[in-house]
């Protein structure tokens, strides 16, 4: 290799020159006014080129090789000197982008990464990010419009320009809290409120029933084997009875005065509710204590305030049930208008349930 | 989000110390190294681009790097060097078993040119038109050349 050193300067003068090679693969390298300062010929730069073959001659060593082709030389000592001159150039021109004449370290990375475009060190050109920290890795260029296999919006883009990215990663949409649904637990919810309001107003009726007006009477369920008559016309709207006109069942006395469960006759709203109350009464027992609701059976016991009424019309109607063992009570406070009627029902009812008394004892 | 931000912050900074100091060393180590292109060869060169500076170990690291990018030039080719070797043993085994002499040849080193400079010139086929394409040299290749009849014949190889 020392002789080749020799010898290679030897011939890149000649071969520099003329057109002389020895051999088919020799080939004439020409320079497109590079760097020779526009000069005929390549003249000015011969010394440099010399010693960069050597250079090269010597790394190429290192490599493993052992003997070289001048050709395959002076192309690789050319490719040095262009690599050079490109790295100076770039490093040069980063410094004059930061607004300095001067380079420094930082430009002469951000110019290697120029250089080494395909294979990137990946944040190297960071002013604060030093390269020898960053991983060599293949940098994917962003997808065209045709390797993704849209098209672009507007008549001016070309294709074969990379795609723009999802509206989602550049557009904020609100989002709202999903409630999870489940229409079967919804129906089941419903059905019971359903039920539950149901419930509730069949007991509003049943206490107006019992509490409001005398017309009808308690069925006695109790004995389970009575039928109920369905009523026929709206005993609200009837004539008021007069008193013997018609068989009203005894008012049960206090639980006190007497346990027996008394005869029913007839009952309006209460049959018309029939099957609810059927149905609410086995399910009240079940979910409920059996003494509580054990309305139709008894008639409610009226209490009734004989005497100079005081109250306005505006009272309201106060329905509080009391548990008794075999009845209800219920005190109602009644209308100063409506009271001369219900005076007349109430000492009829009272006749007859000491009637009653009087012959079970 | 204050907090995670400073600590990524925190962490950057870190990071950027790290690098700073890494790359500090790594300068410094370059005074021990002394790399294979001459300092004044690069200096002479950068210069005529513009790069100044005055400072020993900014020229040593663009000798560095420019070192091992023919370095890495003149594997590649050696290893299709090697692999045409192998190739040709298997064939002939009369002659010279292997050629003892790895040598830089044309058509290895435009192949390895070749796939260092990317894939934007994987079309390209011999080395004339990819140096002639990336750095502006026109390098022709004589089809024939013939200074006497019988040239051609048995291809010599040099040394």
């Amino acid at each position: 290799m020392n002789n080749g050193g020799g010898e290679n300067v030897r011939d890149n003068n000649s071969s520099s020159s003329n057109n002389n090679s020895n051999n088919n693969q020799d080939g004439v390298i020409r320079k497109k006014g590079q760097g020779s300062g526009g000069g005929s010929g390549s003249g000015s730069d011969d010394y440099g080129r010399a010693i960069t073959k050597i250079a090269v001659a010597q790394i190429c060593e290192s490599v493993g090789f052992q003997c070289f082709q001048h050709s395959a030389l002076e192309v690789l000592s050319e490719v040095a000197v262009r690599y050079l001159r490109d790295l100076g150039k770039t490093a040069h021109f980063y410094a004059n982008v930061a607004g300095r004449s001067d380079c420094n370290v930082f430009d002469i990375v951000q110019g290697l990464e120029d250089l080494v475009s395909s294979q990137g060190f990946s944040g190297a050109s960071d002013v604060n990010h030093s390269i020898s920290s960053s991983v060599v890795k293949d940098r994917k260029p962003t997808p065209s419009f045709l390797q993704i296999g849209e098209v672009p919006d507007k008549e001016h883009i070309p294709a074969w320009l990379p795609a723009f990215p999802d509206p989602h990663t550049y557009v904020h949409t609100p989002v709202w809290k999903e409630r999870k649904t489940d229409p079967r637990a919804d129906k089941i919810a419903q059905a019971r409120q359903r039920r539950k309001e149901e419930q509730s107003l069949f007991n509003l009726q049943r206490r107006l029933a019992c509490n409001g007006s005398s017309a009808f009477a308690s069925a006695n369920t109790v004995d389970d084997g009575k039928a109920k008559q369905v009523v026929q016309s709206n005993p609200f709207l009837a004539p008021p009875l007069q008193s013997g006109e018609k068989e009203v069942s005894p008012v049960v006395p206090p639980a006190k005065l007497s346990k027996e469960p008394l005869v029913n006759s007839r009952n309006s709203v209460l049959d018309a509710f029939a099957p609810a109350i059927g149905t609410a009464n086995t399910g009240l027992s079940d979910s409920k204590d059996d003494d509580r609701m054990v309305l139709p059976n008894k008639r409610p016991i009226l209490n009734f305030q004989l005497g100079v009424s005081k109250k306005s019309l505006g009272l309201p109607v106060d329905l509080t049930l009391q548990n008794k063992l075999l009845g209800e009570t219920t005190q109602l406070i009644g209308r100063g208008d409506e009271k001369d009627d219900k005076k007349r029902r109430a000492e009829q009812i009272l006749k007859e349930s000491m009637e009653n008394s009087r012959e079970l004892s | 989000m204050n907090q995670q931000q400073q600590q990524s912050i925190e962490g950057k900074q870190q990071q950027q110390q790290d690098d700073d100091s890494a790359l500090s060393d790594f300068l410094a180590s370059l005074m021990d190294y002394t790399p294979t292109i001459p300092d004044e060869l690069v200096e002479h060169y950068v210069a005529k681009s513009g790069f100044q500076c005055p400072d020993v170990r900014l020229i040593r690291l663009v000798a560095v790097a420019t070192q091992k990018f023919i370095a890495e030039v003149a594997t590649d080719a050696l290893q299709h060097c090697k692999a045409r070797q192998t190739a040709v043993v298997k064939d002939k085994r009369d002659k010279q078993q292997k050629d003892k002499r790895l040598t830089l040849t044309m058509e290895d080193l435009s192949k390895a040119l070749q796939e260092d400079l990317g894939d934007s010139l994987a079309t390209v086929k011999t080395l004339k038109e990819c140096v002639g394409r990336m750095f502006g040299v026109n390098m022709k290749h004589q089809e024939y050349f013939a200074d006497s009849p019988s040239t051609g014949v048995d291809p010599v190889r040099e040394e």
